[in-house]
């Protein structure tokens, strides 16, 4: 007995000699448990955390996270991603989900679930509000049976915008609220002045969509359950033939082979008026030095079809790779990165217009920011990303193929504004193509 | 006379007229490199406009810098590498008289049969198990497996055109082999070296994918480095333009300088004799 008491007690003493030496240590994390974690994350280049990485510092301080991040171009970025996101590699532990991949690296199961995480108080404060991401934005980071895999930061929502809105009005009408509105106001203003009434870019796999939805016609039959192509129907073929007949009478030259930018430089420079097309490619219109069209540039929501208004929204979010080592720590920066503070940082100093985030896009800030040349566009903004939240007609987007029938999709508008084929023969011809591309990668469609 | 006069002219005027208009991407590459973004997209272009240098600029101050000189060092490397191993090879493969001589030099060109996608996954696995990825030493020996092979193939019958009496005759007064290779047959090939040398870099120099692939950041080259213009939200198409420039330079600078031997050099090989 006494034996043990002289054990305990030595055994204590030497514990007590340790105290010392622990305590400045401990004291030195200053309760960070990551400390000498250095996590790897990567984006394609991006305004948001462009701006972000000068606070990196501060999350360095806050938590002891290291954060090594590199942007890449957007294809160039894609490409190294699903090549490593396929390999299962550990190299990454947050990135982006591209929203046109959104589909493809969930459906693989190529990123964290992020629902544990959101579920533990430990992990996440009830005050980080995930809800209060915009459910239009969210609803393609998550999978068919609604698990969240990434958080949003870069939304965009299509807006009719027209450079040289001076045009329509002294043409005496207003901004189309109609797909008859539209060719109306196109015929009144093509050629005026020099400037083309329309502009798109070559994606019309993008473009193209809401024209379709708003003639009754869709993608495929029930995505995400039932991927039967159905853009081949009646109204998809006329819708097609009406779409191609809008770029061919009323777009600039060689639009068909125009990028994103190249498109937006036509509108800047005020060769084109009109374009259907997320915001993030409105707003350099107004606020960019070189932009000769900032004082008539005008945005509205975009028209409405027979059928309805279905302008395209998408998103682009934070995630954890499946493969990730580090994943608590990956989760400690989503946290920090799309925080409501650090969002209306950003926007409150740079004036970042993508925001996903509900409260921040309602904040008076972020109004006094995207009110362009006296509109609030703020709140067509948020009506077209809650829009896609609550119908679901963005669904489309996420199939894991999707990239690829958008190819076809885009081949065969291609060919029918070129008049190499007739609207007819060329849908179903691109339909019959992405058949073969969801049968080739497992999915089952309806016969006949 | 004149007929033929004029016919002569005809000629002469056709071909500056082919030139310029093969030239013309490139010229047109050249005067976007001196625009700003809003002269680039003015309409109709103007042939006369205030030329800047902010675009060379930019690139000086970027990454791009970087990423030229990790261009240059992996090129050259890769060049001089492939050479220093595929010279020698090709000359003892054409010395060597059995039929394996001609069955190994086949199977040689095995890396040149695929396409380089469908080397692209086992590439990238291997690397990231050895820990090559985004190193200009993964990069040196990627360009090496494919120029050696470039190597060997076009040197191979520049030596099967030299009559073996030269170097029987070297070590008849007293040369060692390696001797009668470097002091009589080396200096021999000069210009099949200098052409082999020309396309060895421009294979390393012009790679996109594999740069894409297995690079990151720290050994980026600069065709990867210029499509990082193309930002999601814009692209900077002047800093593009200046960038293709800076890329094509030094490839004119060296095919400039060893042009005396380019032309002979492409065709001394091909025909045996």
């Amino acid at each position: 007995m006494s034996g043990f008491r002289r054990r305990t007690i030595l055994k204590g003493t030497l514990g007590a000699s340790f105290v010392p030496l622990a305590a400045p240590y401990v004291s030195a994390q200053g309760g960070k448990p990551y400390t000498g974690t250095t996590i790897n994350a990567s984006c394609f280049q991006t305004t948001y955390y462009e701006y972000l990485k000068a606070y990196f510092p501060e999350f360095q301080d806050k938590t002891g996270i290291k954060v090594n991040f590199t942007m890449q171009a957007f294809p160039v970025y894609n490409q190294r991603t699903d090549l490593e996101l396929s390999t299962k590699g550990s190299a990454i532990d947050a990135c982006n989900i591209t929203f046109i991949y959104s589909g493809r690296w969930i459906g693989a199961g190529w990123f964290t679930p992020l629902d544990t995480f959101l579920k533990d108080p430990k992990h996440t404060p009830g005050d980080w509000d995930p809800d209060d991401f915009v459910s239009g934005a969210q609803s393609q980071m998550k999978n068919a049976k609604g698990e969240t895999f990434a958080f949003t930061h870069e939304a965009g929502a299509m807006l009719n915008i027209a450079s040289r809105a001076d045009l329509i009005e002294k043409a005496g009408l207003k901004m189309p609220e109609t797909f008859d509105d539209l060719i109306k106001v196109c015929d009144a203003i093509d050629g005026k002045d020099g400037v083309k009434a329309f502009v798109a870019d070559k994606l019309h796999h993008w473009n193209w969509i809401p024209y379709l939805m708003g003639n009754g016609g869709n993608v495929f039959k029930d995505p995400p359950t039932n991927l039967t192509p159905t853009f081949a129907s009646p109204e998809g073929i006329a819708s097609a033939d009406w779409y191609a007949n809008l770029l061919m009478k009323y777009g600039p030259d060689g639009q068909l082979s125009y990028s994103d930018d190249q498109a937006m430089r036509a509108q800047m420079s005020g060769r084109a008026n009109m374009r259907t097309q997320a915001l993030t490619w409105g707003v350099p219109l107004v606020k960019d030095p070189e932009s000769k069209v900032s004082k008539t540039t005008r945005f509205a929501l975009m028209p409405a079809g027979p059928k309805g208004n279905f302008p395209g929204s998408n998103s682009h979010g934070l995630g954890i790779p499946a493969g990730s080592k580090k994943k608590e720590a990956a989760w400690e920066f989503i946290k920090w990165a799309l925080s409501k503070e650090m969002i209306s940082r950003i926007v409150e100093k740079h004036g970042y217009p993508a925001v996903c985030r509900t409260s921040v896009i309602k904040s008076p800030k972020f109004k006094e920011v995207m009110t362009l040349n006296g509109q609030d566009v703020a709140a067509l903004y948020l009506e077209v990303l809650q829009l896609g939240g609550k119908t679901g007609y963005m669904k489309y987007r996420t199939v894991p193929v999707y990239p690829q029938i958008g190819d076809k999709i885009n081949r065969a508008i291609d060919k029918i504004t070129t008049k190499q084929q007739a609207a007819p023969e060329a849908m179903k011809q691109a339909q019959a193509e992405a058949i073969q591309d969801l049968q080739k990668a497992g999915f089952k469609v309806d016969q006949g | 006379m004149l007929t033929r006069r004029r016919d002569r002219w005809l000629i002469h005027g056709l071909a500056i007229v082919l030139a310029i208009l093969a030239l013309s991407p490139f010229l047109w590459l050249l005067i976007m490199s001196f625009k700003t973004n809003a002269e680039i997209f003015h309409w109709p272009p103007r042939l006369f406009f205030p030329a800047t240098l902010d675009n060379y600029a930019a690139l000086w101050t970027s990454e791009f810098r970087t990423s030229f000189a990790n261009s240059l060092v992996v090129s050259v490397s890769s060049t001089v590498v492939s050479l220093v191993i595929g010279v020698p090879a090709a000359y003892a493969l054409s010395r060597w008289t059995t039929r394996s001589g001609n069955t190994i030099t086949l199977w040689i060109l095995a890396s040149r049969m695929a396409p380089p996608i469908a080397f692209t996954i086992p590439y990238f696995l291997a690397y990231r198990y050895l820990e090559l990825l985004d190193t200009l030493t993964g990069l040196v020996l990627i360009y090496l497996t494919f120029n050696l092979s470039l190597v060997i193939w076009m040197m191979r019958p520049f030596y099967d055109q030299l009559p073996r009496s030269l170097e029987e005759a070297a070590w008849i007064d007293g040369a060692t082999m390696w001797q009668g290779f470097y002091k009589i047959i080396l200096p021999l090939s000069g210009p099949g070296l200098a052409a082999t040398a020309i396309l060895c870099f421009l294979f390393a120099w012009n790679d996109f994918f594999f740069a894409l692939i297995l690079t990151r950041t720290d050994a980026m080259t600069a065709p990867v480095a210029v499509v990082n213009f193309m930002n999601y939200e814009g692209w900077e198409w002047g800093r593009i333009a200046a960038g293709g420039t800076m890329i094509m330079l030094p490839v004119l600078i060296f095919s400039f300088v060893v042009r005396r031997y380019l032309v002979s050099g492409l065709t001394a090989g091909a025909i045996k004799g």
